[in-house]
């Protein structure tokens, strides 16, 4: 079998289109506010997919949605026997158009949750998905993947990686759901050429350069494993920190969460899994108000330290994924790229 | 808000008097840092170090109600260093000599000793402020809700018209409203003097307009305010829609004694509340998930909200229980949609004269919008006021309706925090905000904790000559000496037994933020 595809950008629908007779199709769609989101795709011929411009959330809310029922459970009328209902469903889905700092998210997800102890709500929507991502040519205002090591384009991981050549893309299978999906659809798919080989080569290149940040983590990062970050720059981040946790939630690496039980009727309830963000003081508040974590000074300390510090410590890579969307979503002004500038911009003595 | 939010961000000073905004109004705390990362300067006024004051390049910590004489001060400041800006006030605004002759006689010694702030920072901010090319006003509840709380804003009014910060983009006076809709209740006159967009009920044209689109006799005389009616009074019977008042409105002590009198206590709201619990009948509302119609923001942003599901339940929209509760009471009422009523609105509310459902498409449209064509109006008074020319008016110091004396040796504040709404008939309903916040707390200050033998932690007994609750103490240089804080959000801490019933005689508009009380160490709290 060839090693590489193309498939012509006039077969992409088509192509998607018999996805879909399988699988739920999701993919970033662009609404009437000019917001695009990974939406799932009812109708191709009425949704307008859009590859243009960057998703403003990842798809973490698929694998890992922000309300989750775990189980139901019902009791009889004087609450002694209990029976329980595991909810734990998912449809088949493709999500097509991955950007790779997305696709690298949820390959740290599934580090998190697949690893050690197998969570099974994300194991079940783990396994029924499958991932084709699109690398990025042009990266977007606030993009810094290249320096996180998880883009512009990726060597593996993905089922299948699409790379954009103009009339064309550039298709390769990753792991074996893609070749499979490859042999499936071989109608679409003509093997690569040496000249598609060379013209992606050569937008993987220019990608590399067509950063607008020059954001560099590498550095940061060497700084907090020697652990010369001066006690000015947490308070400072933490003073501007407005609390709303919107980093934690739009970040595509963040998988904290909450449990909770929730009553339904005096015989029902559910059990619920929410997210949760570090940055809340409820994180780690104890009995008796206290908290081991000073909120005023350090309030953001713990999760810049967990992307850029403990997980290179733990598992050798940042798990920041670069892909700037905390940003714009912080209130404060208090996002990752200030904080890794302002950390590299101090002094060496 | 004469201007709009996202104008903060290009101000080159930012004076925020009477607001808690980080934790109140976070995106435009946003703006706010915005615009100091690019250079702006911050002044605010706020009797405690909130968050924002803690970012401020001056911190006016004035006395509670002390805001006039402040403001009078700022301007003398500025009348003193020659930063009037004699170009507006002599094209746009009248009676200047008035306000200018008041401020002559100004006392600045004695202002210092009311406000408590010291000269230098009144200069300081004073300067700051008139230097700035467009410089912006925010306030909130904390002018507001003071017997002299319409003084408090006219002051505010004065001190942008003598620096000509109105009426150009990047600058104004913007009053941060709270409750999401509570801009577009009041535009809608669920106020007692006015009809739709502002229309005065004492103007028989107006009278006259509505009565002939609605074929009835209207009223003559204005209605009732809130305090008005569960404060004792004439009404005997009550539809009270999405308010706790139980819990919200001042001197709970009166409150409770006239609901529970009434002969007929209807409640609509989407959860039981502790008003709900003594009404004789509820009515089960639908949220924003389940209904259509339209939401007006601080900024006089119309936009859409869409119904996403149906009613759950026995639920049913606002707009359905009128037009059921008309029918029954005599008077058909027939809108196949919300967008029908919309139409009646612009046809009879000049303001909101070009807000049809058609055009509000994505960010809305703001008011005014006259007709089908006109684009909203980004920021108010472009060309002239609204009454013509601005026209000032001296305001002097009121003191608060009680101050404190031996008895009653505390100034207590009464407000909000960052994870609840109000009376949390909904914050509280939330887990992670019960986990944030679970239980009221009374900020104290270090010195007067230790005078009184408090720690944090224990349990006080709060009392002011008109009630008593028992609330867990919170040691914190937040407040000053002298000062207590603590928030409405929790029933079983219910603050407004203690706030006065006092209100501004002209908006009418209770003193929430200051009364007099005194505390004592509760020894053992089972």
């Amino acid at each position: 079998m060839p090693e590489n595809y193309i498939l012509k950008k006039d077969h992409l629908k088509s192509f998607l289109r018999k996805l879909q007779k399988d699988h739920r199709l999701v993919a970033p769609v662009k609404n009437e506010y000019g917001d695009t989101l990974f939406s799932v795709v009812d109708s191709l011929d009425t949704t307008d997919i859009d590859l243009e411009n960057q998703a403003q959330a990842s798809v973490k809310s698929y694998l890992f949605p922000q309300q989750e029922t775990l189980f139901t459970y019902k009791t009889d009328e004087e609450g002694k026997q209990y029976t329980f209902e595991e909810q734990n469903r998912f449809e088949p889905t493709v999500f097509f158009g991955l950007r790779s700092c997305d696709l690298s998210a949820i390959l740290y997800m599934d580090v998190i949750f697949l690893k050690e102890n197998k969570d099974p709500y994300y194991q079940k929507k783990r396994e029924n998905s499958i991932l084709i991502g699109l690398g990025c040519n042009q990266p977007f205002d606030n993009c810094f993947c290249r320096s996180t090591r998880s883009g512009p384009f990726l060597e593996f991981g993905f089922d299948l990686q699409f790379t954009d050549l103009g009339d064309r893309f550039y298709v390769e299978p990753g792991r074996a759901k893609g070749e499979a999906l490859v042999k499936q659809w071989q109608q679409f798919f003509f093997p690569a050429t040496q000249d598609d080989d060379k013209a992606r080569y050569q937008a993987t290149l220019e990608a590399h350069g067509n950063f607008k940040q020059q954001v560099l983590a590498p550095v940061a990062i060497g700084r907090l494993q020697e652990g010369r970050v001066p006690e000015e720059i947490w308070q400072h981040f933490s003073a501007r920190c407005q609390d709303c946790a919107g980093c934690a939630y739009i970040c595509p690496t963040c998988t904290c969460y909450n449990m909770t039980d929730r009553t339904i009727s005096a015989t029902e309830g559910e059990r619920l899994r929410t997210w949760d963000a570090c940055t809340f003081a409820g994180f780690t508040g104890m009995a008796g108000g206290h908290n081991p974590v000073d909120m005023e000074k350090h309030r953001i300390r713990r999760r810049f330290m967990h992307k850029l510090l403990h997980d290179v410590n733990r598992h050798g890579r940042p798990s920041c994924v670069g892909c700037g969307r905390c940003v714009d979503m912080c209130f404060g002004g208090v996002d990752i790229i200030k904080f890794i500038n302002m950390v590299n911009s101090e002094s060496e003595d | 808000m004469t201007n709009s939010i996202n104008e903060i961000e290009n101000a080159q000073a930012i004076l925020v008097s009477g607001s808690n905004t980080v934790k109140t109004h976070p995106q435009v705390a946003r703006r706010i840092f915005d615009a100091v990362d690019k250079g702006a300067s911050l002044i605010v006024i706020d009797p405690r170090r909130s968050p924002l004051a803690r970012h401020a390049h001056v911190h006016l910590d004035i006395r509670p109600g002390t805001d006039i004489p402040l403001l009078n001060g700022m301007m003398r400041v500025i009348l003193d260093e020659n930063l009037v800006d004699d170009a507006f006030v002599e094209m746009r605004t009248e009676n200047f000599i008035a306000l200018r002759d008041m401020l002559f006689r100004l006392d600045m010694d004695e202002i210092v000793t009311i406000t408590g702030v010291p000269l230098e920072k009144i200069t300081k901010a004073a300067r700051l402020y008139a230097r700035a090319h467009n410089a912006v006003t925010c306030y909130c509840l904390g002018m507001t809700q003071h017997v002299c709380g319409t003084d408090n804003v006219q002051s505010v009014a004065n001190l942008a018209m003598l620096t000509g910060n109105v009426e150009k983009e990047n600058t104004g006076v913007d009053p941060l409203r709270g409750h999401n809709n509570v801009q577009g209740a009041c535009d809608m006159g669920a106020l007692p003097a006015v009809y739709t967009g502002y229309q005065p009920v004492s103007d028989p044209e107006v009278r006259k307009k509505f009565a002939e689109a609605w074929q009835v006799d209207l009223p003559e005389e204005p209605g009732l305010t809130v305090t008005d009616m569960t404060h004792g009074g004439p009404v005997r019977g009550m539809l009270i829609v999405g308010e706790n008042p139980m819990l919200s409105d001042p001197t709970l002590g009166m409150v409770k004694d006239t609901l529970e009198h009434l002969d007929f206590l209807a409640v609509s709201d989407i959860f039981m509340t502790e008003t709900a619990a003594i009404a004789d009948v509820v009515f089960p509302a639908a949220s924003f998930a389940e209904k259509d119609g339209t939401y007006t923001n601080t900024e006089r942003r119309v936009q859409r909200v869409r119904k996403a599901i149906e009613p759950l339940g026995e639920c049913r929209s606002d707009q359905d229980m009128v037009i059921a509760l008309s029918q029954r009471m005599g008077y058909p009422m027939s809108y196949e949609s919300s967008a029908e009523v919309m139409e009646e609105i612009a046809l009879l509310t000049p303001i909101y004269g070009g807000i049809y459902y058609d055009r509000l498409k994505s960010w809305g449209l703001q008011w005014p919008c006259w007709d089908r064509t006109h684009p909203g109006t980004q920021y108010l008074h472009k060309y002239n006021f609204a009454r013509g020319r601005g026209h000032f008016v001296p305001t002097h110091h009121q003191p608060p309706s009680e101050p404190t004396d031996e008895e009653y040796p505390f100034s207590l504040i009464t407000g909000r925090s960052y994870h609840h709404f109000h009376t949390g008939t909904m914050s509280r309903k939330t887990p992670v905000f019960n986990r944030e916040n679970r239980e009221a707390l009374l900020e104290i200050h270090p010195q007067d904790a230790e005078a009184n033998g408090i720690r944090s932690g224990d349990m006080v007994k709060l009392q002011s000559r008109r009630g008593e609750i028992i609330i867990k103490a919170s040691v914190t240089k937040t407040v000053s000496p002298g000062s207590l804080f603590t928030t409405f959000h929790f029933a079983e801490s219910p603050v407004n037994y203690l706030t006065v019933p006092s209100k501004d005689p002209q908006a009418k508009c209770p003193e929430f933020k200051i009364c007099a009380a005194r505390l004592e160490k509760i020894e053992h709290h089972a």
